[in-house]
């Protein structure tokens, strides 16, 4: 098992790597930093992620689901996807992906994240290859989630509309059609948040007390 | 997900077939180590095909292993 300090040095290395990701400086020595934040940030979670699969059987099966721990690395990658996407939305102002270097750029790192949710996912899987991953009460619990989800994802379309709609023209300068398209998006990335969170506070009430 | 009407005597018929542990008793029926969890605790009413598993992993009828809580 990982000795203390080696999970405090992963924080440390995540917090760093959100800040390079979402708040550091765009250019450092003609290089971007954000790259390195984002490798930073998947090599540290897969580190995370890896040593949790390796600690023995029964000390975190005894509280914790496969379900559950499927819900917190979505709502995880979820989360930073979306602070990402929010930290750099001004680069969507400007003409599609293929003639915007700092859009694709962008593309690229949320790209590069969907990866590594996905290799994260078929390694946590692994563990509990043999046991059983998901019964009624997990589907019950997605199934009531997924309701949260809907409803946010509609909350979003319905404000973008409204916006849209609304507002009049010579506010809507930045609502090019590259924007809008990236804010629909964002709206499908804030309803799997949304749906994420709800699964995580729906199997923490059901373990509390 | 909380407070359900049906009470269950899981913990009781585990105890009186030789302490069989929650996850032998998950696998018997199919369903993860924290779903019995939860029925034990009250704080989740399985399904008919779920009841109908636990009852007969413990080779009894349902009625002995799950009641309605208000009778």
């Amino acid at each position: 098992m990982m000795r203390r300090w080696v999970w405090l040095a992963l924080v440390v290395l995540a917090g760093l790597a959100l800040w390079l990701l979402l708040a550091g400086p765009s250019k450092v020595l003609g290089f971007d930093p954000g790259k390195l934040g984002m490798v930073l940030l998947v090599g540290t979670a897969w580190i995370s992620l890896y040593a949790v699969s390796r600690l023995p059987n029964g000390e975190l099966e005894a509280v914790v689901s496969p379900g559950e721990w499927r819900a917190w690395v979505g709502f995880g990658f979820t989360l930073v996807a979306i602070l990402y996407f929010l930290s750099k939305i001004s680069v969507f102002e400007y003409g599609p992906a293929w003639g915007n270097p700092d859009a694709s750029a962008v593309a690229r790192n949320l790209v590069m994240l969907l990866i590594a949710w996905a290799v994260l996912s078929f390694v946590m899987g692994s563990r509990w290859k043999s046991a059983v991953q998901e019964d009624e009460r997990d589907r019950d619990i997605e199934k009531q989630a997924s309701g949260w989800g809907r409803g946010a994802l509609i909350v979003v379309i319905v404000g973008l509309a409204v916006m849209l709609g609304f507002s009049p023209a010579e506010k809507l300068q930045w609502a090019t059609h590259f924007m809008i398209a990236n804010l629909l998006v964002f709206a499908l990335m804030w309803g799997w948040l949304c749906e994420y969170a709800a699964t995580v506070v729906y199997y923490w009430r059901d373990r509390r007390g | 997900m909380t407070g359900t009407p049906i009470g269950n005597e899981i913990r009781r018929w585990r105890f009186e077939r030789g302490e069989m542990t929650q996850e032998a008793l998950a696998q018997a029926c199919g369903v993860t180590r924290q779903t019995i969890i939860a029925l034990e605790a009250g704080k989740y009413s399985p399904s008919l095909e779920l009841a109908f598993r636990i009852a007969r992993a413990f080779g009894v009828g349902v009625e002995e292993v799950f009641r309605w809580k208000t009778e």
